[in-house]
């Protein structure tokens, strides 16, 4: 290549503009404009689009749920009819990848205008940073009475809440006393044991177990009949769910509320290397046995398709896993499902696992079309639409469907709602988070615990020592 | 583009006809010329500066202004989206190294795996990789077709074949069921290969190990055809049988390119952690957690944590550590060659 502007030998005389000349003038011209263009290109490609789509008439939605997709799809039709407002639904997953895609999108102000949320943490979350818009003042009491009791309050910014935003380093410190990012959209809980009906009664198995040792017969059983397809999957590369699904409800029920939070508590008496510790790893590890052969490296995805598919007996997961199934070819009416049954001799043998709000819908602070996306939001919530919802979908609505709810929802999800019913002292709160220390982080407690079952890397002595030792410091740390 | 300098533009030369026929001062082709030249100057520098301004706009944007932000952040805290950054100071590097115990005992975990894939992935590579390029220089037929064949790993290597990885690992892949046809099933591994704590890490070594051998083979490669034959035909003619010839003489004169293959693996054995965020995201447990992958955690994968400023600080770490084995490996270098 050579450049234009050679040697004056090159160059026609100055004053006299030859054709060439006008040419190479003019080559030179477009050249420095297209030069000029590509410079400004990066620090042009770092603005964005600004703002949410449309004219009011259009709304978009993001969901990390694609069992959600249909039932959402379904609604908007119904919600077109209604107000003549076009609701776009679009699913991003797994979990990690919608968070780093609403992420994403804030930076380059790219969000929709309405995101569905993991409730009472990435809500908050959202708020605190900006993206997710106070609707505090918009949710009214008509409004919020249309979701069931216990999870109203989801999405606000209660006391207890307030007081963890607090320390620099939480994720939602900025939050104020009262805000409110989201509203309750499905509810649920962890902890639900989902066994394969055909599977379970070739084994001879025919009821849910009323008690964890008469789970773990029923794992004897099932592994006796099939060692390889016999066992439980639980998506244990997701490193909290042995702990926060399976650990936590067995642990409440073997040893009561008070000493279920001493565990976590600074007294060593009364934590994980004492002996009320030590009773409860030794529970949970008589699962070792009976999981899965490579369970430990499934995300909660792949095992629930690994049960779906036949590779496990039974599954672990709560009550949004029947929907993930049913999308995998499951016919939910092959599901026995019940919550983790505790032991004979503990405290609480017959315990029931609290609901809480799993999923909430949250207005994008950058929504150009707030009210209206608020009024989808409310739309979703009326029993009629929460109820056509919670049928396409599989899954539990947040809103209070009444006496109608079990005929709503199937037999099986119904099933596990039935684990919801309990008294305050029976029943496992797995939104309760006020007794562990500040920054507590359940992944590193998790990881310890993998190495008890089903890595089989510690004994239960050490397991425990190690897991008092880490929540020790997260004392110390708090102080 | 010619880079030669272009001869300095004389009255004389720039006026046609040689000489300046116009007596009056300013009014012939020569003084217009002269009059001219600052301005083609001007124009020419503008051009120029157009011309590189691409390079030196994403230079500065994603070189100098990333880097200069990145360092800047790892004295803060901040999630990424919050108005403003909490200054920390060093306490980022202190909570990573041993005062935090949400970070420190993971960092060190990690520490220790990435050591063990830093000492095993390079040397596997050189034992598997130079034997393979002798082979394949000797090879009379056929040499490029195994060339090619060598090299797949290379050209597919990514997310498909991580994954293609994992169904081969899993307790009822293929792996065990080929030891379990062979009569060898007390080799299989009832959990998988990924899921026995004791066997994740050193096959992700191997995975690792199977996409670094291509580049490495295909340098010994180049390096043997380079070397004269004539030195080969004295050392035969000394007596010097295969493998004495391949021990004393051509595995010295390739040192340079070892030295190479080393480094680059050192590199990607320290800062690489996709192979392992895709197949193991650092489990069963922890086994398998790399600082890569702890830094990539830390900044995406904390919902929104305050935790950019700790993946920075890490991502510093990392880069104080791939320094000082690059001075070591210049220096290896510097002694050998």
């Amino acid at each position: 290549m050579r450049i234009p502007f050679v040697g004056p030998g090159a160059e026609p005389s100055a004053g006299s503009v030859t054709g060439s000349g006008r040419r190479t003038r003019r080559t030179r011209s477009t050249a420095l404009a297209v030069v000029t263009v590509l410079s400004l290109a990066p620090i042009a490609a770092c603005g964005g689009s600004g703002g949410s789509s449309g004219n009011g008439k259009t709304l978009e939605m993001w969901t990390f749920k694609q069992s959600h997709v249909a039932g959402l799809r379904n609604a908007a039709a119904a919600f077109k009819k209604q107000t003549g407002i076009t609701v776009k639904i679009t699913a991003y997953g797994p979990d990690d990848a919608y968070t780093t895609k609403v992420q994403a999108a804030a930076k380059t102000h790219d969000l929709p205008d309405v995101l569905e949320v993991h409730s009472d943490g990435e809500d908050l979350a959202l708020g605190s940073t900006g993206i997710a818009k106070d609707i505090s003042q918009d949710v009214d009491s008509s409004w919020n009475g249309l979701y069931q009791k216990g999870v109203q309050a989801s999405g606000t910014v209660t006391p207890e809440m307030y007081k963890e935003s607090l320390p620099a380093d939480s994720k939602d410190h900025g939050v104020k006393k009262g805000q409110r990012f989201s509203v309750p959209f499905t509810s649920g809980t962890f902890g639900i044991v989902m066994g394969n009906k055909k599977v379970l009664a070739a084994a001879g198995i025919t009821k849910p177990p009323a008690t964890y040792e008469e789970w773990l017969a029923d794992l004897k059983a099932t592994t006796a009949k099939n060692p390889t397809t016999g066992g439980v999957s639980l998506g244990l590369k997701v490193k909290a769910t042995g702990m926060t699904w399976t650990m936590q409800p067995l642990a409440f029920s073997l040893l009561g509320k008070d000493k279920y939070h001493a565990l976590f508590g600074q007294n060593a008496s009364e934590d994980f290397s004492s002996a009320d510790g030590q009773k409860v790893l030794s529970e949970y590890a008589k699962l070792q046995p009976y999981w899965m052969p490579g369970t430990q490296i499934l995300d909660i995805d792949t095992a629930d398709q690994a049960f779906a598919q036949g590779k496990s007996a039974w599954d672990i997961g709560g009550t949004f896993t029947l929907a993930f199934l049913q999308q995998n070819g499951m016919n939910p009416d092959d599901v026995m499902a019940f919550g983790i049954p505790g032991p004979a001799g503990g405290a609480v043998p017959k315990p029931a696992l609290g609901p809480l709000a799993l999923t909430g819908l949250t207005v994008t602070s950058t929504s150009s079309h707030s009210a209206n996306a608020e009024k989808w939001m409310k739309f979703l919530s009326q029993p009629s639409i929460a109820s056509k919802f919670a049928k396409d979908a599989t899954e539990v609505p947040a809103t209070e469907l009444g006496a109608d709810a079990a005929q709503v929802m199937g037999p099986t999800l119904a099933d596990m709602t039935r684990t919801f019913v309990g008294t305050p002292e029976n029943t496992y709160d797995p939104s309760d988070s006020s007794f562990r220390p500040p920054g507590y982080d359940q992944d590193s407690m998790s990881e310890i615990l993998a190495d008890l079952t089903p890595l089989h890397q510690k004994s239960v002595a050490a397991t425990g020592k190690a897991m008092a030792k880490l929540n020790n410091s997260f004392w110390k740390l708090a102080k | 583009m010619t880079t030669a300098p272009r001869p300095a533009l004389s009255a004389e030369t720039a006026a046609p006809g040689g000489g300046p026929r116009d007596p009056r001062p300013g009014a012939g082709p020569a003084a217009r010329a002269a009059r001219l030249r600052p301005r083609r100057r001007g124009y020419e520098a503008v051009s120029g500066w157009l011309f590189v301004a691409p390079a030196v706009v994403l230079f500065a944007v994603m070189g100098l202004y990333t880097v200069g932000y990145g360092f800047l952040l790892s004295f803060a805290q901040w999630n990424g989206f919050a108005a403003h950054w909490t200054w920390v100071g060093i306490q980022n590097y202190k909570d990573l190294l041993w005062a935090d115990p949400r970070y420190a005992p993971r960092v060190q975990h990690a520490a220790l795996h990435t050591l063990y894939v830093m000492l095993a992935v390079p040397a596997l590579t050189v034992l598997v990789s130079f034997p393979l390029a002798v082979l394949l220089n000797s090879a009379r037929r056929m040499q490029t077709l195994l060339r090619s064949v060598y090299f797949v790993p290379y050209v597919t290597s990514g997310i498909a074949v991580f994954f293609a990885w994992q169904y081969i690992l899993q307790p009822d892949g293929a792996i065990n069921t080929l030891l379990k046809s062979v009569g060898m099933g007390s080799l299989s591994q009832p959990q998988g290969w990924l899921g026995n704590p004791h066997t994740a890490l050193p096959t992700m070594i191997v995975v690792t190990v199977w996409g670094a051998v291509p580049v490495a083979m295909l340098m010994y490669l180049t390096g043997l055809q380079s070397i004269d034959r004539s030195v080969l035909e004295a050392a035969q003619l000394d007596g010097a049988g295969w493998w004495r010839t391949n021990f004393s003489v051509v595995w010295p004169l390739v040192r340079p390119i070892t030295a190479i293959v080393v480094l680059l693996n050192l590199r990607d054995s320290l800062q690489g952690f996709q192979t392992f965020l895709v197949m193991t995201n650092g489990g069963p447990g922890d086994h398998t957690n790399v600082l890569g992958l702890e830094a990539y955690r830390l900044a995406f994968l904390m919902d929104l944590d305050p935790t950019l400023g700790l993946a920075s600080a890490l991502g510093w770490l990392l880069f104080a550590a791939a320094l000082v084995i690059a001075l070591i490996n210049l220096r290896v270098l510097r002694s050998r060659t």
